[in-house]
């Protein structure tokens, strides 16, 4: 007897219709085979699929099955074809027809129930293209399934509810799509407040207009300035994602398996920060089977890039296309992928090998050589993709103390004031951009920085004239208003004025500091 | 190759004065007898503060529009930075190099070199072809520096840094000693104050050096005040904060009480006109308010 069971195959943020054909052959020896480029994982399918049948009281049937996974020349991977395969044995066994246009994905456990499996969301979105009614998965992965609506996510516990279902003993509802937010551990939240970090009013400023246009953040200063603590703060004045992001951030981290369990969408944005040892591949993903790096996990979040000069050469360089194009194409022989990648690049590095450089209280010890092969280390085409620099001092404690700072309470400001800001200059860009199919600021090309840009006509004379006079390339010029965009929201201004263009320049890094000798 | 030995009459005279004077020079670019009339040697440390760099500029962009060639040891530091303010000023300078004549050292300020070849200047060395510079060079080559100048100014120098070596020579020499004094504070001013201590001149503007070659600042610029009563009151208020120490915008918004992004914009509108400069995180006053 032949049984089809509809499945689906991810091949990166790509989904692929699959079939498992189930054939349960009255004459020969008993025998279980699967075929169809199955890898070690799914060959061993058939050891799970065995015991967890009999271990839900089914009798395993004793014929010659044969199971087919089609299309035959794409690679298999991963236990997700444990239900399906399980499903069609047990329909083929006990004649028990399965409901049509219903897809079954899933992993077992030997005593029969089902365990949390990656890529659930990407399946729903894929049924729901496909115009597929019902999707049986594991009940731990269903709630990420769930936000895909209009569609019947049934969550399977175990394989003997499953067949009570199908024997028409019992019912199984399908989830409510559900509100509930995705378990936090997995997902930093800001660690310190903005208040706690004392002085640093500048590198605040470019912390709330990198927030509020998603521009890119470049910190130098020495060890003990403060550099990794605003950092760590920062995710604390991020706006939430909006439903589409949180989908989109959602499908990689499904793809990644770092769901949790029972987890939901994301809702929170990602805040990714890799030591500096990271390879390339871990960076920008890649590997055997094409996987999501740490560019895409911090898709529409942070990558925080601490010690940004200790990175290898070749990493920071493959960031390039991402920092250009907001996503990265990865060819590896085994296939090819690709990832959104539109995270704010978020770096801080000291200013010398030893980090006292510019100290107004210890000796740099570093020979003029070992500077500049420091700075070397990044490169002029990743610096010109930098949107801002700022420089971290050294925060004098003394001064600190004698500062009144009851009477100037607004140089502390609490990060959630300064969130509620961004949030505003958020909806301003949401609506702004409602027909251009990007979300922020620095997502513009040249062509909509024409048409949303309007500079008025002193704001132009001044970039006019910064331009002449610091030697400003085409895209530091653009740059220049896209930042300036994003300070005239944060103002809730319709134009872009002087001072907005005034205070963007200052984030610029021109002539500043290339003559450290 | 260009040779100028001790014989040759276009030996530079006040070098020949000199006790070890080097018998052959090697150089690049064209000789001409007259760049070594009026000669300064500006030298001082590698590690140049803003301070330094401020001074340094100012100094040696005067004299070399009065027409003093400045002579340097083509290091980085105070050394590039003397050579560069000359060829801004349109004047001429030489370059004293520690190694052979044919090697760039350090390799990185070709460009520099390059300009002073183009503006007249002149590289000399006493080693041939492409000998590496080593440790024992560069205080050899200190007597050449000193010894082309009628007068030495030493602008920033640590404790045994090879800038009071060349300020030893040019008083063993006999030759006028200018020092810059700095902030007691700062450990590559702490030369310079030994050297004041020990009878160096102190310069506080650039008369003080002008006199000694026997010339007069031609047209003394005043538009200092002018300029300063054009400001508006805040940036009056930060040019006062400033002129006193460079600073970083977030001990200006502080004292002033001014929002950060409010202050970037005057600061970025400021420097845009070159009231102020910056550099190292901090703002500093621009040259129209700067020096006197």
């Amino acid at each position: 007897m032949l049984v089809k069971v509809s499945s689906a195959l991810n091949l990166g943020l790509h989904t692929l219709a699959m079939d498992v054909e189930v054939n349960l052959a009255g004459r020969g020896l008993p025998a279980f085979e699967i075929v169809g480029l199955p890898t070690k994982a799914v060959a061993e399918s058939k050891q799970r699929v065995r015991i967890a049948i009999m271990n839900s009281q089914i009798q395993f049937p004793k014929s010659r099955i044969v199971i087919n996974l089609a299309p035959a020349d794409v690679p298999k991977e991963g236990a997700f074809y444990d239900l399906p395969i399980a499903a069609g044995i047990i329909a083929a066994s006990l004649a028990c027809p399965l409901p049509d246009k219903s897809l079954f994905f899933g992993e077992l456990s030997l005593d029969g129930r089902l365990r949390h499996t990656k890529g659930t969301l990407l399946l729903a979105l894929f049924a729901k293209e496909k115009g597929v009614k019902n999707i049986f998965i594991p009940k731990e992965s269903a709630n990420e399934a769930a936000a895909v609506k209009g569609l019947n996510v049934y969550p399977v516990e175990s394989l003997s509810q499953l067949v009570a279902c199908f024997c028409g003993n019992q019912d199984l509802a399908p989830v409510e799509s559900s509100k509930k937010e995705v378990n936090e551990k997995h997902f930093k939240k800001a660690e310190f407040d903005m208040k706690e970090v004392l002085g640093q009013e500048q590198a605040k400023r470019a912390m709330e207009i990198a927030a509020a246009g998603s521009h890119n953040l470049f910190m130098t200063g020495s060890p003990g300035s403060g550099k990794t603590m605003l950092a760590r703060a920062f995710p604390g004045i991020l706006p939430p994602l909006s439903e589409p992001e949180s989908l989109e951030v959602t499908k990689i981290y499904s793809t990644s398996g770092l769901i949790p369990p029972d987890g939901s969408v994301v809702k929170s944005r990602p805040f990714r920060a890799p030591h500096h040892t990271i390879s390339p591949v871990g960076l920008i993903g890649g590997g055997s089977r094409v996987k999501p790096g740490e560019v895409s996990l911090a898709h529409r979040g942070v990558l925080f890039l601490d010690e940004f000069n200790e990175f290898p050469r070749s990493a920071l360089e493959a960031l390039r296309q991402p920092l250009e194009d907001y996503r990265i194409s990865v060819c590896r022989s085994r296939g090819k992928a690709i990832f959104p990648a539109q995270f704010i690049l978020l770096a801080s590095a000291n200013p010398c090998p030893c980090g006292y450089l510019y100290h107004p209280g210890r000796d740099c010890i570093c020979s003029a050589r070992e500077i500049e092969k420091y700075r070397k280390r990044i490169s002029g085409p990743i610096l010109d993709r930098i949107d801002m620099l700022v420089e971290v001092p050294v925060v004098d404690v003394k001064a600190f103390s004698a500062f009144d700072f009851q009477k100037a309470k607004n140089f502390l400001e609490r990060s959630e004031s300064i969130r509620q800001r961004v949030i505003r200059a958020r909806n301003i860009q949401s609506k702004r951009f409602k027909e251009d199919s990007i979300y922020v600021n620095a997502e513009m090309k040249n062509s909509q920085i024409k048409k949303h840009c309007f500079l008025l006509s002193r704001a132009k004379e001044i970039l006019i004239d910064a331009a002449a006079k610091f030697n400003l390339s085409a895209r530091s010029y653009y740059k220049t208003i896209k930042i300036a965009r994003t300070i005239a929201d944060l103002d809730g201004c319709q134009n872009i004025e002087d001072s907005h263009i005034a205070e963007a320049l200052q984030y610029r890094h021109w002539g500043g500091d290339k003559n450290f000798a | 190759m260009k040779i100028v030995d001790i014989d040759d009459p276009k030996y530079p005279p006040l070098l020949k004065q000199i006790p070890s004077r080097p018998d052959k020079l090697y150089y690049k670019g064209q000789w001409d007898e007259a760049i070594f009339a009026k000669c300064l040697a500006v030298v001082g440390s590698r590690r140049m503060t803003t301070y330094g760099r401020q001074v340094t500029t100012e100094l040696v962009e005067k004299a070399a529009l009065e027409g003093i060639t400045i002579v340097s040891g083509f290091m980085y530091g105070v050394d590039a930075q003397a050579h560069r303010a000359a060829l801004k000023a349109k004047g001429r300078t030489i370059a004293v190099m520690p190694c052979g004549i044919d090697l760039i050292h350090p390799a990185y300020q070709e460009d520099l070199y390059w300009q002073i070849l183009n503006s007249r200047g002149l590289i000399i060395s006493e080693s041939e072809g492409q000998a590496p510079p080593a440790k024992w060079s560069y205080p050899r080559r200190n007597r050449i520096v000193a010894g082309l100048s009628q007068a030495t100014l030493v602008i920033e120098a640590a404790l045994g840094s090879g800038s009071l070596i060349t300020a030893g020579l040019a008083r063993k020499f006999k030759r006028k000693l200018f020092a810059v004094p700095g902030p007691l504070t700062s450990s590559v001013s702490r030369g310079t104050l030994q050297l004041i201590k020990e009878g160096a001149v102190v310069v506080t503007n650039i008369d003080d050096i002008l006199s000694l070659y026997g010339l007069d600042r031609q047209k003394k610029v005043k538009f200092r005040e002018n300029q300063f009563k054009c400001l508006g009151r805040l940036e009056k208020e930060i040019i006062n904060i400033l002129s006193r120490e460079p600073k970083e915008i977030d001990y200006l918004s502080r004292q002033l009480k001014i929002a950060s992004s409010k202050l970037g914009a005057v600061l970025s509108l400021m420097k845009l006109k070159g009231f102020i400069g910056q550099e190292r995180g901090k703002y500093y006053v621009g040259k129209s308010f700067f020096g006197s």
